[in-house]
């Protein structure tokens, strides 16, 4: 009888392991970080993964948190882990993640890092020297500098990428812009005929139409002797000209800016596609 | 027996008791914890402990509760999106039908505040033809009449309050009393410069008077003396333009009040009201 009772007091004590439970333990907290990063909730990834850096870091988690950085803006904070992982299996990932984070940080002088010649990685290591002149590429197309050689832009990409970067150098050495000026003179020669260089016809043509009629309206009643009147249009057709040649030029200003808007937002749409040519890591699956 | 025995199994009783209490209430805890950061308003902390409860709690006893405080933390950082899928988690977690009707009347919440008010008058229609919902029916037409209010249709937030919230009813109808009406405001522009006058815009309707008279002499003088090209170009070119803008300035003045009116009760009931707010 007296066994048959400890046997029965004992049994909740066997389950003591799985019901006690431990949420802050390092195993734990990994496996919580771990869901949160296949959520797509970097942030608290990220401050999960921290939390457990000092007791039970691998090359993994370090990875995880550069890419967990990487993806919520935090470049610097991102590379801090490159140099950690230098020696790891995850080397070449690292580096093509930080060039990635440069890029990011500045896509439009992430070029200069060529310039200066010492490359934050090895020249020897050819994956990671494509995938740095694949951005270089990027970064001279989006930037205001002069332009490098066709082949240099386009060599880096095989495929599909060729074709699509070589149709973003060409908009790039000839964009389909407008010039201002000659806007300004079109429409100082003929009213309206500015806009409608730049496409804007529906535009053009009423601006013909105002200024020629207010012109003939001056025109007659200077002719018909009513002075008030004629120098009231006289006044009204100088203000349409003028604001026609003005209208004009910032037309042009804006047609200019509208392609340059796209250019850049092309290219962009192209790298977030590609996920900026890094190769894609399935830690979730 | 022997003493030792009894004194072995006392203890054994005790400590297994004990350890029944602690593993009960290590989730509790934790619920207790997250719930304590929500409560001070610490919003993330408080969202990133529910969801460590909710991935280790595989019975789901907090399922409804977590998913719910999570929906209103996000609510609060003003991620609405997130707040109305932790919503709908929880609305599949309750187990009563008051839990049921309360996560739907969160998301609809979450719908009139981000002004997807369509959308929160049909899921509102859907729990008046739920008849699991017939006995809270107060609360539907509460909640119609602010998202009316959201939508700028006071008349109807007035009738949705009706006599169970005369308050807001109240003031739905001096509100809407208060408004200009756009239509008549256009109407009366007809007469150059009388719109503007309508909505309290003296100098304007002075000014719009001023330019009528103007082009109108002009366009009349010139047809007088025979100038019928003079007279078509003025009138069409000149007057109709002014005379035109006379009409859709009477129009924007009209609905300018309008929309300050609006915002002026809005921000009233944001600071004044004391009743439950979306």
């Amino acid at each position: 009888m007296k066994y048959c009772l400890i046997f029965f007091f004992l049994i909740p004590l066997s389950t003591l392991p799985q019901s006690s439970f431990d949420f802050h333990s390092p195993e734990n907290i990994k496996k919580f970080a771990d869901h949160l990063f296949c959520q797509g909730d970097y942030l608290r990834a990220v401050e999960e993964y921290e939390s457990i850096k000092n007791s039970n870091l691998n090359d993994t988690i370090d990875f995880k948190i550069m890419l967990c950085y990487s993806e919520i803006g935090l470049y610097q904070m991102s590379n801090l882990s490159e140099v950690r992982l230098s020696k790891s299996i995850f080397k070449k990932e690292a580096e093509c993640l930080s060039l990635k984070n440069r890029f990011k940080a500045s896509p439009n002088s992430f070029y200069k890092i060529s310039e200066i010649k010492v490359y934050p990685f090895s020249k020897e290591d050819r994956l990671t020297l494509n995938y740095f002149q694949k951005l270089t590429s990027v970064s001279f197309l989006l930037g205001s500098n002069e332009l490098i050689s066709k082949d240099e832009i386009i060599n880096p990409f095989d495929g599909y990428e060729k074709k699509t970067m070589l149709s973003f150098y060409e908009m790039k050495v000839n964009p389909a812009c407008k010039s201002p000026a000659l806007a300004g003179v079109f429409s100082a020669v003929i009213p309206g005929s500015g806009k409608m260089y730049v496409g804007e016809w529906g535009d053009g043509i009423t601006a013909l139409l105002a200024t020629s009629l207010l012109a003939f309206l001056a025109y007659d009643n200077f002719r018909a002797d009513h002075k008030t009147r004629a120098w009231i249009f006289t006044g009204l057709g100088a203000f349409f000209y003028a604001g026609n040649v003005y209208g004009s030029i910032a037309a042009a200003q804006i047609f200019n800016a509208r392609i340059n808007f796209e250019f850049s937002e092309g290219i962009n749409l192209f790298l977030e596609q590609k996920n900026y040519f890094m190769p894609e890591y399935d830690f979730c699956n | 027996m022997t003493s030792v025995t009894k004194i072995f199994i006392v203890i054994i009783f005790i400590l297994s008791g004990a350890i029944r209490i602690f593993s009960q209430d290590s989730f509790q805890q934790q619920f207790d914890l997250a719930k304590k950061l929500f409560d001070e308003e610490n919003y993330f902390d408080a969202v990133t402990e529910f969801k460590r409860l909710l991935f280790f709690d595989d019975t789901g006893k907090y399922s409804y509760e977590a998913n719910k405080l999570i929906g209103l933390s996000y609510k609060q950082g003003a991620k609405f999106s997130d707040a109305i899928h932790y919503f709908s988690l929880a609305e599949n977690n309750a187990s009563t039908e008051d839990e049921v009707f309360e996560s739907k009347i969160e998301i609809i919440k979450v719908n009139i505040l981000r002004r997807t008010i369509s959308r929160a008058l049909t899921l509102l229609d859907d729990l008046r033809i739920d008849k699991r919902f017939n006995n809270r029916m107060d609360d539907i037409n509460y909640w119609s009449g602010w998202a009316y209010i959201f939508a700028d249709e006071w008349e109807k937030a007035s009738t949705s309050f009706n006599d169970h919230n005369p308050e807001l009813s109240a003031l739905c109808d001096s509100v809407n009393g208060d408004f200009y009406n756009v239509t008549l405001a256009k109407t009366l522009s007809i007469i150059p410069g009388v719109g503007q006058f309508y909505t309290g815009e003296y100098v304007s309707g002075l000014i719009s008077i001023g330019w009528n008279v103007l082009w109108g002499y002009l366009t009349i003088n010139a047809f007088a003396e025979d100038r019928v090209f003079d007279g078509i170009m003025v009138g069409t070119l000149l007057w109709w333009r002014f005379y035109s803008g006379n009409l859709q300035n009477a129009e924007k003045f009209a609905q300018q009040k309008n929309l300050e009116k609006t915002n002026s009760a809005l921000r009233y009931l944001q600071n004044n009201y004391i009743g439950s707010k979306p």
